[in-house]
Parts: C-alpha cells; sequence; structure tokens
C-alpha cells in the first residue's frame, strides 16, 4: 500500500452546521507511504475519530477514505484482516493492551501472528526503553507510562506501510520520548512506512515532512 | 493459540457448563436409551417375521351353526372384496387361494422301513406373492419342477416338539433343523396323481395356515381341482392393526379378525406410543441443554467482549477468535456423547438380563444404530453450537464498526 487518500471527510457529529477550520476535515489530504506525518489537535477535535476510521473499526463519517485506488468501506472482514496483520499498525491512545497477559505476552500475542520479530529483538526494546525488568510483569499492574511503551513495542512488531502513533508520549519524559522516536524513524525506515503521529500538544520531536491542523 | 486460550478462558463459570453438562447428558442419554431399549424389546412382540410383511390382518367370515344349516356362505365374493380394498385402512387386499384337490403328506426321518414316518391329509392356501417378504428365488414355482417352497405355522413345530416327540421321547427338533427336512407330497385330483417334494423355507406364527406360492396353487387348481376356488379369507395389509377404523369395519360387516394379532399391534402400537414420549422429553431436555449451553457462551463472549474487540484490532481473524470456544464446546460434547453411551450401555446390560431369562431365545438388537444416532445428535448439536458461536463473534466485529 502506497497512499491513504481521505476526501471530503467529516465525521457525523461534526455535521451540524457548525464552520471547520481544519486541515483534514472536510478537505483532501493525502498521506504516502515513507514520509513523517503529524497531526496537532486541540482535544474534542476528532483526533481519535480520524485514526478510527482510518483503521477501519468506525465508519460515522461522510466522505471517502482510499487505500491506494480502494475506497476503504469495501474492504471485506479478510481484507481487514491482512491489512491490520501487514499493511498498517497502530498504538492507541487507550493503549487496548490485556492486563492479565504479562508484558512479555501482550507483545508475543502481537508478534506470533507474523512472527516480524525475534525474541532477541524484542528484548533489545524492552530493554532500549528502560523496561526489561517488567517482562514477566502482568501488564495491569504497570504504571501507565510503562505500559506506554510496551503498547509501543507491540505496534513495532509487525510489518506494516503506515505506523499511526496516538499521543504516544503523553505520559513519559523527554528521555524515554527521544528512545522512542529513534525506535519507530529505525523500524519505519527499515520497513519504508510512513508514520503519523497525533499529538494534543507535547509531541514527539522528529523531522516531520507535513504538519496537519485538525 | 495457547495465549488466546489463555486470555478467552478468562470468566468461564464452571458452574454453568457443570449444569449444561449434567443437562446434556440426561437428554442425550434419555433418547439413546429410549431407542435402544425399543430396539431391544420390540422383537419381543412377536410381530416381527422377516417373511411376512408386518402390518397385516386376516378377515374371515363369522361361522355360526345357524348359518350353516342356512347354507350361508363363508366365502368373499369379488364385490365384498372390492369393498374391503376401498376403506380408508387397507393399502392393499390378497385373497387366500384354498386347494380343490386333495394333499397327502408324509413326513419322515430314517430309512423306509425303519425310520419313523407320519402321513397327514392335508390343505395347502396361497396368498399374493408380494404379501410374503422372501427371496424371489427361494419362493417360487415352476411348473413341471416336483420341488414347492411351503411356510408352515409355527405350532406345528410346538405340537410335535412338545406334544409329539415328548410322548415318543423323540428328540425335539428345531427350526433350523426342520428347515432341512422335506415332506413328500401327494397330489390327487381329476384323476390325476403327482408326488413332489416340499421344501420349507420359514415359519409363521402369524399366518395359521400351510403357505404355498401362487404360482403353484395357480397352477395346481388348474391341473388337479375339481372345483372352482373360492376365497374363504382376505389378508390385508394397513397401516396400524390398532386402528379402530378396523374394529368398526369388522364389527359392522360381521366378520371376524384372529384377535392376537390385532393385540400384538396394539401392544407394539403403545410400545411405539410410550418410545416417542420418552424420545420427546429426552429431545426437550437435549434441547434445553443447548439453550443453556449457549447462554453460558453468550455470557462468556459478553463477559469477553473488550478482549475480543482488541484481538480483532490487532489483526486476529473472527474465525481464529471464535475458535478456542467452539473447540470447548466440542470437548463438552465429546465427552458428554462418550459418557452417555457408557451410560446406556450400563442401564442395557441391567435389563437385557432380565429380558433374557423371560425370552431366552429372542435375538440381542444391535447397539450400532444407538452409537450412529448419539454421534449424529452429536455433529448436530456441534455445528449449531459453532455457527452460533461464530455469529456471536461476527457480531463483535459488525457492532464495532
Amino acid at each position: 500500500m502506497k497512499k491513504i487518500v481521505l476526501d471530503n471527510v467529516l465525521p457525523h457529529v461534526f455535521q451540524d452546521g457548525r464552520p471547520i477550520h481544519s486541515d483534514v476535515w472536510n478537505s483532501q489530504v493525502s498521506l504516502e507511504k515513507g514520509k513523517l506525518y503529524l497531526v496537532e489537535a486541540a482535544s474534542g477535535t476528532g483526533k481519535s475519530s480520524m485514526l478510527s476510521y482510518i483503521y477501519g473499526y468506525r465508519i460515522d463519517y461522510s466522505g471517502t477514505i482510499h487505500f491506494d485506488d480502494r475506497e476503504l468501506k469495501t474492504y471485506t472482514v479478510e481484507n481487514w484482516v491482512q491489512l491490520r496483520q501487514r499493511g498498517i499498525s497502530i498504538l492507541f491512545q487507550e493503549l487496548r493492551l490485556f492486563p492479565e497477559l504479562t508484558a512479555w505476552e501482550n507483545i508475543i500475542i502481537q508478534n506470533q501472528l507474523t512472527n516480524h520479530k525475534t525474541d532477541d529483538e524484542i528484548h533489545a526494546y524492552f530493554e532500549a526503553l528502560g523496561i526489561d525488568d517488567k517482562e514477566t510483569q502482568l501488564c495491569g499492574k504497570l504504571s501507565f507510562g510503562q505500559q506506554q511503551r510496551v503498547a509501543m513495542i507491540r505496534s513495532l512488531c509487525q510489518p506494516f506501510d503506515f505506523v499511526f502513533l496516538d499521543e504516544p508520549i503523553s505520559h513519559l519524559d523527554e528521555v524515554n520520548s527521544g528512545i522512542m522516536g529513534r525506535l519507530v524513524v529505525e523500524e519505519a525506515k527499515r520497513q519504508g512506512a510512513a508514520i503519523i503521529v497525533t499529538s494534543i500538544g507535547k509531541h514527539i520531536d522528529l523531522p516531520y515532512d507535513h504538519i496537519f491542523k485538525l | 493459540m495457547n495465549l488466546i486460550w489463555k486470555l478467552l478462558r478468562q470468566h468461564i463459570s464452571l458452574g454453568q457448563f457443570v449444569g449444561f453438562f449434567f443437562a446434556n447428558l440426561f437428554g442425550m442419554m434419555i433418547v439413546l436409551l429410549g431407542v435402544q431399549f425399543y430396539r431391544d424389546i420390540y422383537p419381543m412382540f412377536g410381530g416381527k417375521e422377516s417373511f411376512i410383511k408386518n402390518d397385516f390382518i386376516v378377515l374371515t367370515k363369522r361361522v355360526s351353526s345357524i348359518g350353516s344349516f342356512a347354507g350361508a356362505t363363508t366365502t368373499f365374493s369379488a364385490k365384498e372384496q372390492r369393498e374391503v380394498a376401498k376403506q380408508g385402512f387397507a393399502y392393499k387386499v390378497g385373497a387366500f387361494t384354498p386347494s380343490c384337490y386333495n394333499v397327502n403328506t408324509t413326513l419322515g426321518m430314517g430309512g423306509k422301513d425303519d425310520g419313523f414316518h407320519f402321513s397327514t391329509e392335508m390343505f395347502f392356501e396361497s396368498v399374493p406373492d408380494d404379501f410374503v417378504e422372501i427371496e424371489a428365488a427361494k419362493w417360487k414355482f415352476v411348473p413341471g419342477s416336483h420341488d414347492i417352497p411351503i411356510i408352515l405355522p409355527k405350532n406345528y413345530i410346538n405340537l410335535y416338539n412338545f406334544g409329539f416327540a415328548q410322548s415318543r421321547s423323540l428328540p425335539k427338533i428345531s427350526e433350523g433343523l426342520m428347515n432341512m427336512i422335506s415332506l413328500s407330497i401327494h397330489i390327487s385330483g381329476q384323476g390325476k396323481e403327482g408326488v413332489y417334494t416340499g421344501r420349507i423355507v420359514g415359519f409363521s406364527s402369524r399366518l395359521n395356515t400351510i403357505l404355498v406360492p401362487q404360482t403353484f396353487q395357480d397352477w395346481a387348481n388348474r391341473e388337479y381341482g375339481e372345483k372352482e376356488p373360492a376365497c374363504s379369507r382376505l389378508i390385508v395389509e394397513v397401516e396400524n392393526t390398532a386402528d379402530d377404523r378396523i374394529a368398526t369395519f369388522v364389527q359392522k360387516k360381521g366378520y371376524e379378525t384372529e384377535d392376537d394379532k390385532l393385540e400384538a399391534g396394539r401392544m407394539t402400537y403403545f410400545l411405539k406410543l410410550v418410545t416417542a414420549i420418552v424420545l420427546l422429553v429426552g429431545f426437550i431436555i437435549s434441547i434445553l441443554s443447548f439453550y443453556i449451553l449457549m447462554l453460558s457462551i453468550y455470557l462468556l463472549l459478553q463477559k469477553n467482549t473488550t478482549k475480543l474487540e482488541n484481538l480483532l484490532l490487532l489483526g486476529y481473524s473472527p474465525s481464529r477468535v471464535a475458535k478456542p470456544y467452539q473447540i470447548l464446546t466440542l470437548g463438552l460434547n465429546a465427552f458428554v456423547l462418550v459418557f452417555a453411551l457408557c451410560l446406556v450401555f450400563a442401564a442395557r446390560d441391567c435389563y437385557m438380563g432380565l429380558v433374557t431369562q423371560l425370552f431366552p431365545q429372542m435375538d440381542k438388537g444391535s447397539a450400532i444404530p444407538v452409537i450412529l444416532l448419539g454421534i449424529l445428535i452429536f455433529i448436530g448439536i456441534s455445528i449449531l453450537n459453532c455457527v452460533a458461536i461464530r455469529r456471536k463473534v461476527n457480531s463483535i466485529w459488525i457492532h464495532r464498526s
């Protein structure tokens, strides 16, 4: 997949006639493979909605979204399964980790779908992010910042053309944010993928190709 | 798969599954035991003869002393036969054809001079061949041949075994042995005579007559017969011998039926009825247990909705997410099947001990149909379970969108 195009997309909740001042809603946006994007937004402007539309788990919008030349609403269940395994990856704002599994198991449950990373590579991620001592702890017992890092690792353990990071560093310090930024860029480069980061203020410092104001 | 299972087994309620297990077990057991019991007990009613169609009655006219003096006929005219055939309970009507010639039969064992022989005057009757369910090759007569297949009443063996053989200290003979004995048959009439060999192909406890093939009877009546054969008994194939229309009709016309046959028919009818009720109860329990399982699986899926949703978002397919629950129900169903079959066979051993004491000569019914039925129910329920689970998981996918 090379390109994601949002054409005149507008969430149903915004269709009450209020004037919209946005680079994304009701306009044409094209996200291309290999580039870095930042979506800046105040809260309540539909940042997570945008990601959920692209990730295919909400369809309450008007307008169209195309992956390359195919309209997103024509994707079958099987298409989505393939796409989520190999085309797009996401770090959810609400993380969506499994609290009853350990940090390590949370990664494996993703990685075993494609066996994208070896155990050593995963260990290296844990080490780089300073949570290698938490591997065997239940995710539910970790702090939100630690969980954010686990979710980060998980989003890198699959092949992708686009990776979406929804407020990835809301609970992280400067140092860890820097490490995270480096790891994501490394992996994206390796795969030739695009990175789309959203933020409500604090954001990872990266050489963005384009910044959208939502 | 292990991780998925570790996740999805959360919230499994042991109590609910135990409830399902017992409900399904009892349902399955009642159904299977009902069928097995029916199969085991049914032959006891003696109604079943492999070579005569089962549900039939024999109609005769009442013989009364006044009628005899007044010269009332006891034969059925063609019109009367048609009238019987028109009745709602009758599938098919056949006339008994009597022999209009003299028959003398000699049954012998041992040599001509030193063995024992007994000889008797007798008669033959025939019914249309399609009432006799015996291999066509065995039940046929070719004019010119001297070989006649015969079906004897079972009473004859009993008469010989318990009457004649007992008093003369002769060996008793079984049906199998009797089949090997041949009868020497002397037929005469119209000034002609012929000697034939009778071959016993079966014994009937329900038809009190000596049956020969229709082809032989027609031929012999032409050859030796001294008058036109008149039919005095009718064989009527019916749907159900316990049908009350039969009794009403018979009474109205002043006919008679051989009562014990109706009795046996009535008994099997009640056996069928009771079995049907038992099966119905079993099926209802099975359906309820299926319902319990579905409820607890739905509850489980409901409690795990967030987990299922997250797995789907990570790129797991609905079929893969549904699989652990499908395997769980499959395992439970299989366990129930095996357990139910064990219980059925244990119960069967108990009642068969008593049954074989009462009816030593009875054949034990086969258990294979019940095992097949069990497997069939297992497959049916499992398919329904799996489809329901899959639909539930799909609904999570769709709701999300």
